[in-house]
């Protein structure tokens, strides 16, 4: 009887057990979630589309240098009617649309991606300080959380950037001092969660200092909600982005696909093609993001994913 | 005296990510009106979805049921339309769940969700069948039944809520009751008066009990009759006396060695040691073969039990026909009671 | 504790939270570079200094910091937000006349994305792995990324010319004759594309959420008892499962009430729809801080009420918060 105890059964049909001993050791979460990534379709098509948009803003600046204010034909020429001149037609003053896609799509990007991260910096250090140490800390910054969730994000970041003067770097501080309660309030739970498990215990015990434990111990294991969630404030960024130049908020220096839309809107029955075509160019951006963020997700939460 | 419930030959096999396994592999039982039938065995064996198939509830997909027959009162269950089973569940056969804390709806009041069993089976206004909530919560032994009638899940122990399933269950004085291990969620002390309540209950409406249990505890405690299920099939069947006194296959010794030896006359406990554990655990459905399922975890296994799967008969009878007897799926006993 | 109780408390911790907003706000305005004096003079056809210190004396603007943010407190609390630089009109009043076309979108927005999308992600959890449910994944992931604007926009173009079904600006007809009735149906036939704009952001959302919501629910424990009970499949979806796969979905949806107003400026300019959207535009590019105040604070206002309906709403729906204080 002992005998069996020690010796797990194992049969010639199940190889399984004996093999995924030391292969499971060895490979590691992260690289296993790289795997399930890329085995989901809709993340690489979104980082297909991702990448296809950067390839063509990158062209559109260093090889044909495109410039959007440029005139090039008379106004409202619609798509290829005069495809050497301007092959996605022109705005209301004739300047060429696919100029103004293959440029515009920089302040979108830079501002999301700088917002995003000033975003979850923000959101991460206070409610990693929150959730961590609990108590008062956590009273007081999650009532400063809650007065700035009791703004409308982008009423606010009107004020914001209009008080302060439009440029890109006001818009990106802007976005990011409004949208930072969500991940706030999700690295706090996530904190809340970790900080009672007992590998913090152990490194407490140990006599780790509080940074060492926050930096060091509990965010690693927080990262993957954190990572999703940074990716998709990525997307809803450039929606700000956009919106703030739709209405005529954002860097006056600038072409930007919102502007283009934006300046363009009051001709929207005459011309279609300068509002659809930028408006296409954001949504396939911020639709490309959602799909790499849902596809993290899934790749960090397997277990939700097989449902 | 013809069995109220007979299962014959169910196969069930379900859809997962290694392709289709089977869950049940073609087993058979009777249950008997107003008797206690106990169906033992490790988690992953088959024995909740036998339940779920006699209440008509398997998951589909993934499951499905391809092969065998229940018949409840001469009718096969398994053929009936969705429409018949709605009537029959609940009515007829009823069911009390593992975990009282989550088997009730939290935000309907516990009064509520057993009226609402009555009055789809009964003919009776809302207000009839509130009352006859109520007056069920007292045969369960609730105190106040009229005030925790309006209470809500949430506001009761563990225990009450398992009295308040099984008031749910009894609501429309059903013939077959199914427990699926109903008192494994709970302390032992609250274990003992749940049990106490369904013998009470048996007594007083005549019903069947069927009862899911992992536990051989419960099945000395409670049942008529046992069935000892392994790996999708049923291994040993007898009268509960005889398997608990006389256990012939080795999983089932096993399974009685897991009882701690308190308050049983250790007749049993003689020939193996108290509380020795089974070694390893139940395979992979998928992985099967064509020998006994229990074969690498026996301590008596020879090469004809990896060869050929050992039949569910005493000396080549059926074991439907052994109904009083019993019957045991091994080659081992099979060879000791020729010997 | 009860309810009446909880409600009380909730609403002191409102007006405090009000009345915090009020002041952050207001001394971010003030420490923005530009003064409103010059800007004001500016339009009113050249900024001398007399001119200049004239408008600061008249609108309070010479007075120490903390005693103009004293002043407007006391403003706040016995309803008087100031007037408007620009306007010449007390600010309540310009607001008051276009809160309640902004409260209409906004709730018409959020009734049409919770329905629909409840809607979309019950049915496409009956069947998590059918082609509705896929279809239902691939429209919200659709509808979260198109930028609201646009999708208005798309919708107009779809709807002047082609499609000419539902009017693509204002909220009433030119030249409006008839009764009361009539005149509500002409603004509801109004409100619907910009409703149906800021909607299907949201119910993109509500949409996956109840997916997985009500997928989550419907392998409840309790679900299976109640088929266990011999209820049909709509019942059992219906009543057992929606009621507690709703509530996360309306703690969301309280959330969701400042994003809508985001939303509801967006659509508001597109549509050309009377609200608060412009006047917030305009007052902010006129520096016309009366006016940019009180729209801040009645934006500010419209979510704390929004939140504490919410959580009302949550109490009924959800009975384990409402007696779970007196067991805790």
């Amino acid at each position: 009887m002992t005998d069996v105890a020690t010796n797990p059964p194992q049969t010639a049909a199940a190889p399984a057990p004996a093999a995924s001993g030391p292969a499971v050791e060895a490979v590691s979460p992260l690289r296993e979630s790289l795997g399930i990534f890329l085995k989901n379709r809709p993340a690489l098509v979104g980082t297909a589309i991702l990448a296809i948009i950067l390839l063509a803003l990158l062209y559109g600046t260093f090889f044909v240098t495109a410039d959007p204010y440029e005139i090039v034909w008379a106004p409202m020429t619609p798509p290829f009617e005069e495809p050497d001149y301007a092959l996605l037609g022109t705005d209301y003053l004739g300047r060429d649309i696919l100029a103004g896609l293959l440029t515009g799509g920089w302040p979108t990007l830079a501002v999301g991606a700088a917002a995003a991260l000033l975003t979850v910096g923000i959101g991460i250090l206070v409610g990693a300080l929150s959730g961590f140490f609990g108590g008062w800390v956590d009273d007081l910054l999650m009532r400063v959380t809650e007065f700035f969730q009791v703004l409308p994000a982008l009423l606010f970041a009107m004020v914001l950037v209009t008080l302060f003067s439009p440029s890109l770097a006001t818009i990106a501080i802007a976005i990011g001092v409004v949208s930072w309660p969500q991940t706030a309030r999700l690295t706090r739970a996530e904190f809340l969660r970790i900080r009672e498990l007992e590998y913090v215990a152990a490194a407490r015990s140990i006599g780790a200092k509080n940074s060492r434990i926050i930096f060091r111990v509990v965010l690693p294991n927080a990262l993957p909600p954190l990572i999703v969630s940074a990716t998709l404030t990525v997307g809803v960024a450039i929606l700000f982005e956009a919106g703030l130049s739709f209405l005529g908020l954002g860097d006056p220096n600038t072409m930007s696909w919102g502007l283009m839309i934006g300046q363009n809107r009051g001709y929207l029955l005459e011309a279609w093609w300068p509002v659809t075509l930028p408006g296409l160019a954001i949504f396939l951006t911020v639709f490309a993001i959602s799909l790499i963020g849902d596809g993290l997700n899934d790749a960090f939460n397997p277990k939700l994913r097989s449902r | 005296m013809d069995p109220l419930l007979s299962v014959r030959d169910l196969k069930v096999e379900f859809d997962t990510r290694h392709g289709r396994v089977t869950a049940l592999a073609g087993i058979s039982l009777d249950v008997m009106p107003g008797e206690t039938l106990g169906i033992v065995g490790e988690s992953g064996c088959g024995k909740s979805i036998t339940a779920l198939a006699m209440m008509g509830l398997i998951p589909n997909p993934p499951g499905h049921l391809t092969d065998g027959q229940i018949v409840f009162e001469g009718e096969d269950i398994t053929r009936a339309s969705p429409r018949r089973m709605r009537q029959l569940r609940g009515r007829d056969i009823s069911m009390i769940f593992q975990e009282p804390m989550t088997s009730l709806n939290p935000v309907f009041t516990a009064g509520d969700q057993i009226a609402e069993a009555i009055m789809l089976h009964q003919d009776v206004s809302k207000k009839e069948a509130w009352e006859e909530a109520v007056e069920l919560l007292r045969v369960v032994g609730i105190p106040e039944p009229r005030r925790r009638a309006a209470s809500y899940p949430h506001e009761m122990s563990g225990g009450m809520r398992q009295r308040v399933m099984i008031a749910m269950a009894i609501s429309c004085r059903p013939k077959v009751l199914i427990a699926d291990e109903p008192t494994t969620a709970l302390d032992v002390t609250v274990q003992a008066q749940i049990f106490d309540l369904m013998r009470d209950i048996q007594e007083k409406f005549g019903v069947a009990i069927v009862m899911i249990t992992h536990d051989m505890g419960a099945i000395a405690e409670m049942a008529d009759r046992v069935a000892v299920m392994y790996a999708g099939r049923v291994i040993e069947q007898g009268r509960a006396d005889d398997i608990l006194d006389d256990p012939r296959h080795p999983y089932t010794s096993g399974l009685i060695g897991c009882i701690p030896a308190l308050g049983r006359e250790a007749a049993s406990a003689e020939r193996l040691p108290p509380l020795a554990e089974i070694p390893g655990v139940v395979p992979p459905l998928h992985l099967l073969g064509a020998g006994c399922a229990f074969a690498d975890r026996c301590p008596l296994v020879h090469d004809r039990c990896r060869r050929e799967r050992p039949p569910l008969a005493p000396h080549g009878m059926a074991a439907q026909e052994f109904l009083g007897g019993h019957a045991v799926a091994c080659h081992a006993a099979e060879r000791e009671i020729a010997a | 504790m009860g309810a009446s109780g909880y409600i009380l408390r909730r609403l002191g911790y409102g007006v405090i939270l009000l009345l915090g907003v009020v002041v952050l706000n207001f001394l971010l305005i003030h420490a923005a570079p530009g003064d409103p004096a010059e800007v004001i003079a500016g339009e009113m056809g050249g900024a001398t200094q007399e001119m200049m210190d004239k408008i600061r004396a008249d609108y309070g603007l010479d007075k120490p910091l903390i005693v103009q943010l004293g002043l407007y407190l006391g403003g706040v609390v016995t309803g008087d937000l100031g007037e408007s630089y620009f306007f010449n009109q007390p600010v309540i009043e310009l607001i008051g006349a276009r809160i309640v076309p902004t409260i209409l979108l906004v709730v018409a927005a959020q009734m049409i994305a919770i329905t629909l999308g409840v809607g979309m992600g019950v049915l496409a959890a009956r069947r998590p792995q059918g082609a509705w449910s896929a279809f239902v994944s691939v429209f919200s992931t659709i509808g979260y990324a198109a930028p609201v604007f646009w999708t208005g926009l798309m919708l107009i173009i779809l709807f002047a010319s082609m499609l000419p079904l539902f009017p693509v600006e204002g909220m009433e007809s030119a030249r409006f004759s008839g009764g009361p009735i009539l005149y509500a149906l002409d603004v509801l036939h109004h409100l619907f594309l910009p409703a149906l704009t800021l909607g299907i952001i949201f119910l993109a959302q509500y949409a996956r959420l109840s997916r997985a919501s009500m997928i989550d629910v419907l392998g409840a424990d309790y679900v299976r008892t109640a088929r266990a009970k011999g209820l049909s499949e709509r019942k059992v979806t219906f009543k057992h499962a929606l009621r507690n796969a709703v509530l996360p979905i309306m703690t969301v949806a309280g959330i969701q009430f400042g994003n809508l107003i985001s939303g509801a400026l967006l659509v508001e300019t597109v549509f050309n729809w009377p609200g608060m959207g412009r006047l917030a535009f305009d007052s902010v590019l006129r520096r016309d801080y009366p006016t940019l105040l009180g729209v801040l604070f009645f934006a500010a206002l419209m979510v704390v009420v929004a939140n504490l309906l919410t959580d009302l709403g949550y109490r009924l729906a959800d009975p384990r918060i409402r007696t779970g204080g007196s067991r805790k």
